[in-house]
């Protein structure tokens, strides 16, 4: 209750006259002060808002249950988590799975492999698409991440996440685009069914690895909020966005081909905006999520 | 130079005979005149006037227009100054200005007329001031305003020329002066009527001077005989005359007439006013007062008394003669005749008072010629010797009537003494004529009167009365006027001709009272005069001698006029010129006779005679009857020859005429030797002058400017008479129309009277139907009155029988009320007497109780007197029983309550200490809530480092199996190796291996399959040595994998091996070490005998990862299904009812 008092009393008001995000800060820490961490009501809260990125990392090791809800435990936790790491790590040293002038993103993958144990001993056989997948989100989220613990186990939990919460519904996402899409803009819809361009669209990069290298990581992060606190629709919006920024483009090919090709290296630049107005167009169409704070 | 050279020749063309040439001439001047400013061919015209006094050039000279004028002016001024040249330049001047030309008023400033000045203050060619004079006096009334500065000039000529009448400085021919005083007189006329103050100061200061007192004497007191007080000397002043207002009104004939209206002289005053002055006076008052409806009080005196009324305007003596005449006259007629006709009456109501000076002005112009005839035959004789002729009879009365006007004419020329015998004469003729005479003297003054309101209203009888005495006034009218119209009249009267009646007329014209002064001067200063006096007596001796002659002389005038003509134009054709003048000139009045020739004059009395005899009767009326007639043709030839101006007019003709006559008389006489001329003058009876030619030859230039002078008047006049008919039309007009209103106020007058009948009938009609309706009335009150009666009585009877009822009614109601109050009585003594019965049934049922108490009572009585008894005898025990009975109870009482406090204190204490342990149990429960939170959060903290090491047990058990994959793979290289050695032998072991192998592998699934159950005793066993289990695991793993190798291949039967088998790698209990043992020990039995079986390995491991795999792929159901279970404690599974976050977290 003091915490509260201390909050600035002009919070409430400043969403009202546009300007969002102020106290996303303030409440944020808010939240994260509480013993026991209200892991819904982050959720809500990075629906709601880009988080922090001082606080992103904390946020996304509780929201993928790399650190438990007690922030007693973090450390003894984190030890644990440390230890898993060096431990995995070691074996593949240990194996010679790895060497020392293995990439880390390989010294990953292999350590998710090992975790799973999925690990092949063919080195050379051809990667998994879902090996490809994790390569991509373990390469962005290293960019994201300093700490190699870090980066493993988010990356790793992320993978997890994907292929456990949303395995049903990600496949579902291509018929969900069309649909928001035939709402927004039919036209487009009409062009790219005419090419045929609809059924081959990079759906692989945009759900199965969530964007990650094809938007540059300070926007990425921002999807990744929203996926990891719980929505995968947002993947859906912020393809259907960057259809439609890239409109006269795509209406101009033909060719399934050179949209795909296209859509698969999109211009870097503007991509904020193009992830606000995502963002934007999602909570359009899904709603804000109650704020509960 | 050409062309003025052709004009000049063209000049002399002007007077050709051919009247072509003189057309074209004519006109070619006019147009050059029109074309051409400069002086040159105005110059040029004057010098041939002067050379050959062509008539030709005066017409275009006077017809100059305006641009011309200076030229003109200045040449006649050029010549003016020149002696020779002066006569004909003031003949020129004259002829310009009496054209009245538009420029006339610049006469005033021109050179010329101050040289005219001059010359007339200067010269003393008598001829010259003569004609002079004339241009002078003709100029004045046309000049009055600007003439105003050479006032003393004209004074300054006035005197200097009438001193020259008496003195004759020059010496002159006598005849010569008679034109110049007869000159002067007009001068000393026009003077004195323009600037009458001016004048007659400029008198009063010059003839004061005795030098000049012979001349006042001798010719201005003549003159002033004949002129009256000026009203301007009482009302106005010199300045006042002078005054430009006052001449702005007036045009020139307007300031001819101002000057002929103060003349009493007859023949200069008669153009205006008629007969008299007296006359003149009161029709030009009369005039005057043209706009005034009604008759003013002047008027009617006036009228009333004809001219003794007027005597202050007139001179004494005409006014007697009138006066002592008219009244007497119109008294008479007054008596005699009807009340409408007298003159009072006519003049004052009905007769405009306009009217007689337009018919005068009319028959001046229409009876000249007659005048003439009349006139020539010696008027005033004949006028005077008329009179008492008409007078006796009826029928010569309008004769009478004549002479009447006459007389003034007459008086005016004759000297006091017979004017004195003129009353008397009319008093003669009051007595002796009649009615008519009467009325013709009224009709003497006022014409119109007689005109138009006699010939209206009286009859026909009357009627011809009137048109003789029309005819007589026309007579007298002609008589008194030298008119010089021509003609239709004249030829009827007679049969003069056209040349006569122009030789006669200008001299008709010729004024009388010149020649009378003349006459008059003359008898003063000669003898002849002496013939006047016999002259002037002739008339006056007929009249008072008888009357019988009269009439004869009356008669003669037309034909002695005619003989008289015809002698005077024998006269002027022998060559008497002068005869000719005297004739005229004496005409009027008998002063002629002295100048020419008595014999003359004398002859006139028998025409005169004739004359009246052919006036007859009938002759009156026809002319009368043709005077309106000749009065419009007149008019109408008056205006034509007005129109025709430049055209000859008779006048002019006569002009002509008589200069042609002199002329050829000139011519005659110079053929004739200079004796014979004598002997022609001396047969004449005249002196035979030596320049007698010369002399006759002035005085024809004399007479002609005298005759262009009286025609200039004339014409003015003409003018004046102009407008006075007019207006006399307007008013003529203005009395028809004032007739017909009378008519119509006649006509709606009959019809008011009709109307007023109409009424009186209708009113009598009405009065009856109201008398009907009155009697009506009165019947139909009686009627009422006696309905009304029946009425009352009917009424009253009913009233009664109505009381009647009404008591009725009443008794009726009093009636009922007596029963209802009877019903109520009895209705009420039914009540009380039921009451009384029921008190009566109480009062018995009472008595019987009463009865029954009292014996109650007596039995009471007795009851009570016994219990007395008992009472007094037990009173004393019960008293001590029931004080024992007391005391027990109440000590029972205080024991009862004494228990009851002690029971209600325990009850309170149990009860605070209820509440005391209820607070405490709720402490509890919270500390349990408190616990159990605390718990809950221990628990889930637990549960999340447990999530983290199960995790990590996991990657370790990943870990371990990547170990032994390698560590197999390991073994499999080195039994290839070892194979390779000896690759002959071991062929039946590798396939008793394989069958191992096969085994093992259905072992180890099966121990994987039941190993989770174990697990918990595992878990048991391991959890004290969880740290250094996995250093243990690390060391032990690779002794473990071969021996595990070896439990895969040698499986053993009993149910705890695949327990140890499964557990192994977690724990380091001595199960595990045993395990471990024999696998070692096995592995090392084996390690010989497994070599040939190593390629066998291989495949048994891939089987053995797609195994693992495919577990893994199911590990996700056994995880969320088994795990969660194998990891709960039993402590945990007690707390699990109270874990209320177990769904979330599961979730």
């Amino acid at each position: 209750m003091v915490e509260d008092s201390q909050r600035n009393f002009r919070s409430v008001y400043y969403e009202k006259v546009g300007f969002r995000g102020v106290e996303e800060k303030k409440s944020l820490e808010i939240l994260l002060k509480d013993d026991r961490l209200d892991v819904e009501k982050l959720c809500t809260f990075s629906q709601r808002f880009p988080l922090p990125s001082m606080y992103r990392v904390l946020v996304w090791k509780v929201l993928l249950g790399i650190l438990p809800p007690h922030r007693e435990s973090h450390a003894l936790v984190m030890t644990y988590r440390k230890e898993q790491y060096q431990d995995i790590l070691h074996a593949l040293q240990v194996i010679h799975a790895i060497q020392d002038s293995t990439p880390k993103v390989n010294i990953h993958l292999q350590m998710h492999l090992l975790e799973t144990g999925k690990r092949s001993h063919n080195l050379t056989s051809p990667l998994d698409p879902e090996d490809e997948a994790f390569l991509a989100i373990t390469k962005a989220m290293e960019e994201m991440v300093d700490n190699d613990v870090d980066c493993y186990w988010l990356s790793r939990s992320f993978v997890r996440l994907l292929n456990t919460k949303y395995r049903d519904s990600l496949p579902q996402l291509p018929k969900v685009l069309e649909h928001y899409l035939n709402l927004e803009d039919s036209r487009l819809l009409c062009h790219l069914k005419m090419c045929s361009a609809l059924s081959r669209l990079p759906y692989d990069l945009w759900f199965n690895r969530c964007f990650a290298g094809c938007l540059p990581e300070s926007s990425l992060q921002r999807i990744w909020d929203k996926v990891i606190s719980g929505s995968c629709k947002i993947l859906v919006f912020l393809a259907m966005e960057i259809l439609l920024t890239y409109k006269m483009k795509i209406i101009s090919l033909n060719n399934a081909e050179a949209v795909r090709d296209f859509l698969e290296n999109i211009p870097q630049e503007n991509t904020d905006a193009v992830v606000s107005k995502a963002v934007a167009l999602w909570h359009k169409h899904c709603g804000t999520p109650v704020h509960s704070v | 130079m050409a062309q003025q050279a052709s004009s000049w020749e063209r000049l002399f063309l002007i007077d050709s005979p051919s009247l072509e040439v003189q057309e074209d001439v004519n006109k070619f001047i006019k147009d050059s005149l029109s074309t051409d400013r400069g002086p040159t061919l105005v110059n040029n015209l004057v010098d041939y006037y002067l050379e050959s006094n062509s008539e030709q050039a005066v017409l275009l000279l006077s017809t100059l227009q305006e641009p011309h004028d200076k030229h003109l002016l200045d040449k006649m001024n050029e010549y003016l100054s020149k002696s020779t040249s002066r006569l004909p330049t003031l003949t020129l001047l004259g002829h310009v200005i009496r054209r009245q030309p538009s420029w006339k008023h610049k006469l005033s400033h021109a050179p010329v007329f101050l040289s005219l000045l001059k010359c007339l203050k200067t010269e003393i060619d008598i001829i010259v001031l003569t004609t002079g004079i004339l241009v002078l006096i003709t100029m004045l009334p046309m000049i009055p305003q600007s003439g105003k500065q050479y006032l003393c000039d004209f004074f300054d000529i006035f005197g200097r020329l009438s001193s020259w009448c008496l003195k004759n400085p020059g010496h002159v021919a006598e005849i010569y002066l008679v034109h110049l005083h007869a000159s002067v007189y007009a001068l000393f006329h026009r003077l004195y009527g323009m600037y009458p103050c001016n004048f007659v100061s400029f008198l009063r200061s010059h003839y004061s001077m005795k030098e000049h007192l012979e001349t006042f004497e001798e010719v201005i007191k003549p003159m002033m005989e004949h002129v009256r007080i000026h009203p301007e000397l009482v009302t106005g002043s010199k300045d006042h005359e002078l005054d430009p207002s006052r001449w702005k009104r007036l045009e020139t004939h307007d300031v001819l007439v101002e000057c002929a209206k103060i003349s009493l002289d007859p023949s200069e005053a008669s153009y205006e006013d008629g007969y008299s002055p007296v006359s003149q006076r009161g029709s030009t008052h009369s005039w005057h007062r043209l706009a005034d409806p009604a008759v003013s009080p002047y008027m009617d005196v006036h009228s009333s008394s004809g001219s003794a009324s007027s005597t202050p305007y007139s001179t004494p003596r005409l006014n007697v003669a009138q006066a002592s005449g008219a009244p007497s006259a119109r008294l008479l007629t007054e008596s005699q005749q009807d009340c409408t006709w007298s003159p009072s009456t006519l003049c004052g109501l009905s007769t405009p008072p306009t009217s007689p000076g337009a018919i005068l002005t009319e028959t001046h112009q229409l009876f000249r010629p007659s005048c003439k005839v009349f006139g020539t035959s010696a008027i005033g004789k004949g006028m005077s010797f008329g009179t008492p002729a008409t007078s006796p009879p009826p029928a010569s009365a309008p004769l009478c009537i004549s002479d009447e006007p006459g007389h003034p004419s007459l008086a005016a020329g004759m000297v006091p003494p017979k004017k004195e015998e003129r009353p008397s004469l009319s008093r003669q003729q009051s007595v002796t004529e009649e009615l008519t005479g009467g009325i013709k003297t009224v009709s003497l003054h006022e014409l119109p009167e007689v005109i138009e309101g006699l010939i209206s209203e009286q009859d026909s009888s009357e009627k011809d009365k009137e048109e003789g005495i029309r005819k007589g006034t026309f007579v007298a009218v002609c008589t008194e006027q030298s008119g010089r119209v021509p003609a239709a009249i004249s030829k009827e009267l007679s049969e003069i001709t056209t040349t006569d009646r122009e030789h006669v007329s200008p001299r008709g014209g010729f004024d009388s009272p010149f020649y009378k002064k003349e006459e008059n001067l003359k008898k003063s200063h000669s003898a002849s005069s002496a013939g006047q006096e016999p002259s002037m007596d002739q008339p006056t001796t007929p009249l008072l001698d008888g009357s019988g002659d009269m009439p004869k002389q009356a008669f003669t005038p037309i034909e002695s006029a005619s003989k008289y003509r015809g002698d005077g134009t024998a006269e002027c054709q022998e060559g008497a010129g002068v005869l000719e003048m005297t004739t005229e000139i004496v005409t009027p009045s008998p002063c002629k006779i002295p100048i020419e020739g008595k014999v003359v004059s004398n002859n006139t009395f028998p025409y005169e005679h004739l004359f009246e005899l052919a006036f007859p009767k009938t002759a009156s009326v026809f002319v009368s009857r043709k005077t309106d007639d000749l009065l419009k043709k007149v008019k109408r030839n008056e205006q034509e020859g007005e129109e025709r101006a430049t055209s000859l007019s008779p006048a002019e003709v006569l002009d002509r005429l008589i200069q042609l006559g002199a002329d050829a008389h000139d011519k005659e006489l110079n053929k004739l030797s200079l004796p014979s001329k004598s002997a022609d003058w001396t047969h004449f009876g005249g002196s035979p002058p030596s320049d007698e030619i010369h002399t006759l030859r002035n005085q024809l230039i004399l007479l002609h400017n005298q005759v262009l002078y009286e025609r200039f008047k004339r014409q003015q006049h003409a003018l004046r008479n102009r407008r006075l008919l007019r207006k006399v039309i307007r008013v003529s007009s203005l009395e028809e129309q004032n007739a017909a209103m009378k008519d119509q106020l006649k006509l709606q007058e009959m019809d008011i009277q009709s109307l007023k009948a109409s009424l009186h009938t209708e009113q009598a009609r009405c009065q009856q139907l109201q008398d009907e309706r009155n009697a009506e009335v009165t019947h139909l009150h009686g009627q009422i009155r006696q309905l009304q009666h029946d009425r009352e009585e009917f009424y009253n009877q009913s009233q009664e029988l109505q009381t009647k009822l009404e008591d009725c009614r009443n008794m009726i109601a009093e009636l009922r009320l007596e029963l209802k109050q009877a019903n109520n009585k009895v209705c009420h003594t039914e009540l009380r007497l039921s009451q009384v019965s029921q008190k009566l049934s109480n009062s018995e049922s009472v008595q019987q109780q009463m009865e029954f108490l009292n014996r109650q009572l007596l039995v009471l009585g007795e009851v009570n007197e016994l219990y007395l008894e008992q009472l007094q005898h037990k009173h004393t025990n019960t008293t001590k029983e029931m004080e024992v009975l007391q005391a027990a109870c109440r000590k029972d009482l205080e024991r009862a309550l004494t228990c009851l406090s002690q029971q209600s204190q325990r009850l309170e204490s149990s009860q605070k200490r209820i509440i005391e342990v209820e607070a405490q149990l709720a402490k509890k429960e919270i500390l349990l809530l408190e616990q159990k939170k605390y718990l809950e959060d221990v628990k889930i903290s637990a549960r999340g480092q447990l999530q983290a090491l199960e995790d990590r047990y996991k990657a370790q058990k990943r870990i371990t199996q990547a170990f032994e994959m390698k560590i197999l793979a390991l073994y499999s290289q080195m039994e290839r190796e070892s194979w390779l050695r000896n690759p002959s032998e071991e062929t039946a072991e590798v396939a008793e291996a394989m069958e191992e192998r096969m085994d093992s592998t259905t072992a180890l699934v099966s121990t994987f399959s039941s190993g989770h159950g174990e697990e918990p005793y595992g878990r048991n066993g391991g959890n004290n040595t969880c740290g250094s289990g996995s250093n243990g695991n690390e060391l032990t793993t690779p002794e473990r994998l071969p021996s595990h190798c070896q439990e895969v291949s040698v499986p053993e039967p009993s149910s705890r091996v695949p327990l140890t088998v499964g557990s192994y790698p977690n724990s380091n209990s001595f199960l595990g070490m045993r395990a471990r043992e024999l696998f070692r020990n096995k592995s090392e039995s084996q390690c010989d005998e497994t070599l040939p079986i190593h390629s066998l390995f291989q495949t048994s491991k891939a089987e053995l990862c797609k195994e693992v795999s495919s577990e893994t792929k199911i590990a996700p159901g056994l995880d969320t299904s088994i795990l969660p279970e194998s990891h709960q404690d039993p402590r945990a599974g007690q707390l699990h009812i109270m874990d209320y976050n177990e769904t979330t977290q599961q979730n």
